[in-house]
């Protein structure tokens, strides 16, 4: 009965949180279509001339043609974004990967050191990964590196040039490697609860028709933690694609990924809003489009299952 | 030890003796840690026999099969199939095909591709696989719902999905665990019937395990009864059923279960008599005749089968029961009755009603009298 007529405050209280939400949102979303001029200049509110000057801007290295108003393309945001894509998408492909055999192996089969490994990857998942920066950023520069006139990294240098020792700083493989360790406990942690809901008799009964381990593996348990994964990946994208600390550390010129250059994009001295704006905008896209995708798999997944009635 | 059924063994040849068992368990022992679950098996399964191992919850049974099955390890002993140790192989390696409780089918699978599991992991060829899942499925009555999900299908449905799994495998061997106890009572009726009618068309071996006594009785060839990690009994159906070796089988078998009193043996004259608290009952000669000089303290069984209500009979062949409780069940009444301090079931065919209270004078097949040493409870 109570339930049939709210309290007034309540509604509000929903009014001020979804403005809270979705505020910043719209109000990015408005302010990259408006020069700089409008943005600073206070002219608020709806009322102003849509332009797509600041989209030009920052897509002037993919274009293909040459917007009248930049005479030189200053920011590489095409390239960046690629690098975004190709660090976030591998690295998840390899977070599920292992973190999903991993997750099996710690539910599934008893070894030593089960149980320890188990709470280690929980508590590695509480550090921050603030932590890991400055240790990261030596042994990536200084540690971990290839010599120059050595098989391997001589063959590397001959084929992608550049100066000193080959190392993983400012390379792909240093920010997804960095990204997977990060991201891996998490995965681990959540897949372990979708496989523990997997009946045991399911693997027993494809035991006994003839599959090995690997491929009840593959048959049985990967296609019934389908909604596990897809929940997984749309957290480590997430995370992958949006992380600034440890890009900023490891990326160099040619590895930037998006966050670094929307900050990068902010001088001393002019901060181009209408330009960062529609980066800003440009850089939800892909999560949203990823997590459409993902959640399809997650429904799916949980009307597929019910293996009792 | 050095015998010449060991270098047999050992040179893998198959023992000496002809006609061997399909299936032989040899000091089969279970340990998880340091509880001992099963204290030394000893089965042989002869070929397409159907073997029913029955007993309580935590007897073993269960364990027995998926031992035999691979999905749990042997801690000694070992298994025979046709005579090869196979104990230490994988399940897939057996050659065997397993229904299991809960089903176990692939939810993410229809039908279909449930039941054609197996095969598609042999790499059979494709229209192979398809004419084996259409033959099956019409064995089992499956064929409108090949492209069904389980999770689209009812209980029975699901059954016979299992079921059918297991037939597409064309294993020599055949394990059932518990496979009707998820269906309701109708239903598990319905399917026991149409398991023994598979019975009579699939010559396998098959192994079943029950804890139900009803399902053991109308399928079995051989029956295994099992209590706290031992075999108690195994033979035919109607010879546990008629001679059981003591008195857990006695008790675990035959619904009503069987009737316990305690008793004395005494001799009057040439005629045995068992005595106890408001009986005293004539020992069959036959019966007598086996016991030799055991007199002394028994437990007297008689099933409720084996009390007929008969006002006239003499005093030295009937019970006199007080009856406490009177269930009507439609064709007979069920009557729990008091005989001095111990109850007593017996069943009336009989529309008369009964009166609580009232005493009735049953008779007692002479056949129908089972004793057991009281200690050891042990048949005598």
């Amino acid at each position: 009965m109570e339930h049939d007529r709210q309290n007034p405050a309540f509604y509000a209280l929903l009014v001020a949180l979804i403005f809270m939400a979705v505020g910043p949102i719209f109000l990015m979303f408005v302010n990259s279509f408006k020069l700089d001029v409008d943005i600073i200049g206070g002219t608020s509110g709806l009322l102003f001339l849509p332009t797509i000057q600041n989209y030009e801007t920052a897509l002037c290295d993919i274009l293909w043609y040459e917007p009248d108003h930049i005479d030189f393309c200053s920011l590489k945001f095409g390239g960046a974004f690629i690098n975004s894509l190709i660090i976030a998408l591998i690295s998840t492909f390899l977070t599920l990967v292992i973190g999903c055999m991993a997750a099996y192996a710690l539910v599934r089969f008893r070894f030593m050191g089960r149980d320890t490994a188990s709470l280690t990857t929980l508590m590695v998942r509480m550090v921050p990964p603030a932590v890991l920066l400055v240790p990261v950023f030596g042994l990536w520069n200084n540690e971990f590196c290839l010599d120059r006139d050595g098989l391997i990294g001589g063959w590397i240098r001959d084929t992608f040039g550049g100066r000193g020792d080959v190392c993983l700083a400012g390379t792909h493989s240093g920010i997804i490697l960095v990204y997977v360790a990060m991201n891996l406990p998490f995965v681990i942690w959540i897949l372990q609860s979708f496989i523990v809901q997997v009946p045991r008799s399911l693997e027993e009964a494809a035991r006994v028709d003839g599959a090995g381990p690997f491929q009840v593996f593959f048959r049985v348990v990967l296609p019934l933690i389908k909604p596990g994964l897809a929940a997984a990946a749309i957290f480590t994208f997430r995370i992958a694609w949006n992380e600034y600390l440890l890009a900023s550390a490891l990326s160099d010129r040619n590895t930037k990924t998006v966050p670094i250059l929307i900050v990068n994009n902010m001088s001393e001295f002019n901060v181009e809003w209408g330009v960062i704006m529609a980066t800003g905008m440009l850089l939800a896209i892909p999560p949203i489009i990823f997590t459409l995708f993902a959640s399809r798999q997650i429904i799916t997944g949980m009307t597929a299952g019910a293996v009792k009635g | 030890m050095f015998t010449f059924e060991n270098v047999y063994k050992i040179m893998n040849l198959g023992s000496a003796v002809e006609s061997m068992p399909k299936i032989r368990l040899d000091k089969l022992i279970k340990r998880y840690g340091a509880v001992q679950v099963l204290h030394g098996i000893d089965l042989e399964m002869d070929e397409d026999e159907f073997t029913v191992l029955v007993g309580p919850s935590g007897c073993g049974k269960s364990t027995t099969l998926r031992m035999i099955a691979g999905l749990e390890s042997v801690s000694d002993g070992e298994i025979y199939i046709n005579d090869k140790p196979v104990s230490h192989l994988e399940p897939k390696d057996r050659g065997l095909a397993m229904v299991f409780q809960d089903y176990a089918l692939y939810p993410h699978m229809d039908v279909a591709r449930n039941i054609s599991f197996a095969l598609r992991l042999q790499k059979r060829p494709k229209a192979e696989i398809d004419a084996k899942v259409r033959e099956v499925a019409a064995t089992v009555g499956l064929s409108e719902f090949l492209h069904r999900k389980p999770g689209a299908l009812s209980g029975g449905q699901r059954q016979r999905v299992a079921m059918a799994r297991a037939l597409a495998k064309d294993s020599d061997i055949f394990l059932f665990d518990e496979p009707l106890s998820n269906l309701d009572a109708k239903l598990r009726g319905q399917m026991r019937a149409e398991l023994g009618v598979m019975r009579q068309n699939v010559h396998k071996n098959m192994i079943y395990v029950t804890h139900d006594q009803i399902e053991a009785m109308t399928l079995a060839d051989r029956i295994v009864v099992m209590h706290g990690g031992y075999i108690q009994q195994q033979g035919k159906p109607e010879e546990l059923f008629k001679r059981p070796a003591n008195k857990f089988v006695a008790g675990f078998l035959g619904s009503p279960p069987m009737n316990f009193l305690d008793a004395e043996l005494k001799s009057d004259g040439d005629q045995l008599f068992a005595a106890g608290d408001g009986f005293k009952l004539a020992v069959p000669s036959e019966l007598a005749a086996t016991l030799g000089e055991t007199a002394g303290a028994v437990t007297l069984g008689i099933r409720p089968s084996d009390l007929n209500y008969d006002p006239d009979a003499a005093d030295d062949v009937a019970l006199d029961l007080r009856v406490t409780v009177s269930e009507y069940i439609g064709a007979q009444s069920v009557l729990m009755c008091a005989c001095g301090g111990a109850s007593v079931t017996v069943e009336l065919k009989s529309e008369t009603p009964i009166a609580l209270g009232e005493t009735l004078r049953f008779a007692v097949r002479p056949e129908g009298i089972h004793l057991f040493d009281r200690k050891t409870e042990k048949a005598l």
